[in-house]
């Protein structure tokens, strides 16, 4: 028996340099890992040049599975390409690997992250004063999940630890880039709306 | 004041975060303005909350206290007549309504995160069944009488072993594992913890063994660390020994 019956017959007429082969590979890629990939390591495999001849390339593998339908989709997320299961299969999935609960930051730690997000880096005392609660307890769980890391010393008398968010954080929160968080002016802005000054006035 | 305890046991279930949480709540339930704060009303229904105990978390009281002191003593500022202003730095009213923008901000964020976090839970990555959802199930396994009555045995030859063995009490001390750990650290300079452990004899041998690790870690000479949550611990040395070495 020869070894070519083996063979995928798609595979002798593989070729990585045309877009179907980068497609495929690029696909594979992400497949087997864990962690997002670094679209410039992609770029630099491929050879390809220019941003937008990539972006097009990924532009077109989303609307592939977008129209396959199937369960997995491409997610850009820490300044990667990931691929994860689309959000409609979680309740299947969660009941097929018999899982009961999920796991979720505390107020406290939300309240926390809040603060370290807008005004990296921070001290525990500015985060303290700010949430008007020692927060300790919420730096420490938070340094433990690795949303956060110490990113240097403040140059105050006692030299206390200044905290960052860190690439767990992007990746926990779906984000890209930190500049996908809406600014602080964004922020007010968006909760001027909500409010209903009349409300205010008549009192 | 009257106080419609039916309406506040309604309106929040949770315990209060802190002093600022509890305000913010107690501001937007009277439908106020922030930047136009009823403080009589609003110092009344303060207290009257810090008054249930359940209300507040008890370890965060004297957050609560303060805050409760600083409401008093804007409410007496107010009521007394003001003398001629001294070029003063801060006023108490305006540093709490400081803290209380700045808090209300941090919550719409927490807030905004949390819907974030819900979103993000949806999408399942690789090999993250175990690592992002807390089953709370551990699957024990069965252990048979026999496999019991082994374990037993081997405790039993333990003991046997220490009792011959173990005469001099003396024989294990801080310093003379110090150098032990040390020794054992020179090739890798790492140790697996448990793996150390399960290599030691005798129940004193291990304890005095822990002892010294703890004295070491204190004295910056290691660090433990640990990849996850329940895994194994492995002790490496600091920078600053290593350092000492050279």
């Amino acid at each position: 028996m020869s070894e070519e019956q083996f063979l995928d017959p798609k595979e002798t007429e593989f070729d990585i340099r045309t877009e179907g082969g980068r497609k495929a590979f690029i696909e594979a890629a992400l497949f087997v890992s864990k962690d997002p990939v670094d679209p410039v390591r992609i770029m630099n495999y491929l050879k390809i040049k220019n941003v937008q001849e990539f972006e097009r390339l990924i532009v077109k593998i989303e609307a592939d599975y977008k129209e396959k339908g199937g369960g997995i989709m491409l997610q850009r997320t820490g300044g990667g390409l990931q691929l994860t299961t689309k959000p409609y299969m979680h309740d299947y999935l969660k009941d097929f690997f018999t899982i009961t609960s999920t796991s979720r930051l505390s107020v406290a730690s939300l309240e926390t992250l809040a603060i370290i997000a807008y005004r990296q880096p921070v001290t525990i005392a500015e985060i303290s004063d700010l949430r008007g609660v020692n927060s300790v307890g919420p730096v420490k769980n938070l340094l433990q999940k690795k949303l956060i890391k110490i990113s240097g010393r403040k140059k105050v008398p006692g030299l206390p630890a200044l905290y960052s968010t860190s690439k767990e954080f992007m990746l926990y929160f779906g984000l890209n880039d930190l500049s996908e968080l809406p600014s602080l002016e964004e922020l007010t802005e968006m909760f001027e709306e909500k409010e209903q000054p009349s409300l205010f006035k008549s009192l | 004041m009257e106080i419609d305890t039916q309406e506040i046991y309604n309106v929040r279930t949770g315990v209060f975060e802190g002093p600022l949480d509890l305000l913010l709540h107690l501001i937007k339930k009277n439908k106020m303005n922030i930047m136009d704060i009823k403080i009589s009303e609003i110092t009344s229904e303060y207290l009257y909350y810090l008054q249930d105990r359940t209300r507040v978390n008890p370890s965060r009281e004297g957050d609560f206290l303060m805050t409760a002191s600083t409401l008093i003593y804007i409410k007496s500022r107010s009521l007394l007549p003001k003398p001629e202003i001294l070029q003063e730095e801060e006023s108490p009213e305006d540093r709490l309504l400081h803290s209380l923008i700045e808090y209300d901000k941090i919550q719409k964020i927490s807030q905004m995160l949390k819907d974030m976090e819900e979103e993000t839970l949806l999408l399942w990555k690789r090999e993250e069944v175990v690592e992002k959802f807390d089953t709370r199930e551990y699957k024990l396994e069965e252990v048979s009488s026999f496999q019991l009555a082994e374990v037993f045995l081997n405790i039993l030859k333990r003991k046997e072993g220490e009792n011959f063995l173990y005469i001099d009490s003396k024989e294990y001390s801080i310093e003379k594992k110090w150098n032990e750990i040390l020794a054992l650290m020179a090739a890798d300079g790492f140790l697996e913890f448990f793996q150390y452990v399960a290599t030691l004899k005798t129940i004193e041998d291990v304890l005095v063994s822990f002892f010294c690790i703890l004295e070491m870690i204190k004295r910056n000479v290691l660090i433990g660390v640990q990849k996850k949550l329940f895994g194994p611990i492995s002790l490496w040395k600091t920078d600053k020994e290593k350092e000492k070495n050279e």
